[in-house]
């Protein structure tokens, strides 16, 4: 009997470290890579993104005015984003409330697979505030490990003014509170 | 050896069970995995019978909601969009139609009433698109005899699926435009969304 309790606890040691060791790993930052966006044509949009240009410019996501970036990687053909997308939007506005006082939040979804079309018509239909990229033949989706839509890529702004990443998840989250508060906690803040 | 046995089993439950757990998308549905690998195939494989101009074939065929569903019923009151997908649970098609749960107002804005067909038989084709949510549009099951409908527009393919085409039809029957995509690739919703403003007004 003990000597069962003493592999039982020997097991559950094991099983304890497999986190310890998965947080190590964590612990080295990963950096957002490098990429560019279209310039929004949207003077609100520029505004909400600190971006400015002729929208046959391009911009680089590291240059998003943002303690905190959300990338959400969707798709208008998804029927999970379609489920998902009131909950995003209303972590958007959870998100625009903390940069009232708090860190600067900002979102972007990237449209996995979706023409510009495609992604206007999934704005319009869902009433999307934040703006939305086309990612026709998936490039950024590859680039940021998406592993299905909804996706989520978090990250915060590093003192070199380049982003690293603290959250990546395929599938929606439980509560926009809830994920409101884990990207805030692995921000620091 | 029964402390032997009772570790195995716990050694099972602390670290098994978990990781079986966390492999499991939360957004169970059209699951990866539940999706049948086709690999590219050849782009198209068939002849069109029909052009533009050309009255439509009728039909009528059984569709998942119950009722029997035939194409000259919408005779002088609506524009038709008929969406053949080559099968079900295979990439592309699921989630083309999903899609296209995004455009029932489009649609309405054009009178026009779109019907997804494809040559799976019911049982099939309610299993899959139960996974898709509630799908505004009926979905009709070419099965038997098998894709006759699909080879009347002259869009069977020689392995017995049909092409993944569109067939716009006006209201009074004749058909309008006709896409015939690369059966790898979902067409592009502005292709639909330009032939459904040429549609004329019922």
């Amino acid at each position: 009997m003990i000597k069962t309790r003493l592999i039982t606890m020997v097991l559950a040691w094991v099983v304890c470290l497999v986190p310890c060791s998965a947080t190590a790993q964590q612990a080295a930052a990963k950096m957002l890579p490098d990429f560019t966006l279209p310039v929004p044509s949207s003077s609100e949009y520029q505004a909400y993104l600190g971006v400015t240009g002729a929208d046959t410019e391009e911009f680089n996501v590291h240059d998003i005015d943002a303690d905190i970036l959300l990338i959400e990687l969707f798709s208008m053909y998804c029927p999970y984003c379609h489920a998902a997308a009131p909950a995003v939007n209303e972590l958007y506005t959870l998100m625009q409330q903390t940069s009232q006082s708090g860190p600067r939040m900002r979102m972007i979804g990237l449209g996995a697979n979706n023409t510009r079309f495609e992604v206007d018509h999934y704005q319009h239909t869902f009433t999307v505030a934040f703006p939305l990229f086309a990612d026709k033949d998936m490039t950024l989706y590859r680039l940021l490990e998406g592993a299905g839509t909804p996706g989520f890529v978090g990250c915060r702004k590093n003192e070199d003014g380049k982003f690293e990443i603290i959250v990546q998840r395929s599938g929606e989250f439980d509560t926009p509170e809830g994920f409101l508060q884990e990207l805030l906690e692995r921000a620091g803040r | 050896m029964r402390d032997i046995m009772i570790s195995i089993r716990t050694l099972f439950f602390l670290l098994v069970v978990p990781l079986l757990v966390s492999v499991v998308p939360s957004h169970a549905g059209l699951r990866p995995e539940s999706i049948y690998q086709t690999g590219t195939l050849k782009p198209v494989d068939s002849i069109l019978k029909v052009a533009v101009g050309d009255e439509a074939p009728d039909f009528t065929l059984p569709s998942v909601g119950g009722d029997p569903i035939t194409l000259s019923d919408y005779r002088g009151t609506k524009n038709v969009v008929l969406s053949f997908v080559p099968a079900a649970w295979t990439p592309v098609c699921s989630d083309q139609w999903p899609g296209y749960n995004l455009l029932e107002q489009m649609f309405a804005e054009h009178q026009a009433v779109l019907l997804g067909i494809s040559v799976d038989n019911i049982p099939t084709l309610y299993a899959w698109t139960a996974e898709m949510g509630d799908l505004w549009y009926p979905i009709l099951s070419d099965f038997w005899p098998h894709g006759a409908v699909a080879q009347s527009f002259g869009i069977l393919r020689s392995d017995g699926t049909a092409e993944r085409a569109l067939i716009f039809i006006d209201y009074t029957g004749v058909i309008q435009h006709i896409i015939v995509s690369d059966i790898n690739e979902r067409p592009p919703l502005e292709d639909i969304a330009a032939q459904l403003a040429r549609f004329p007004k019922p």
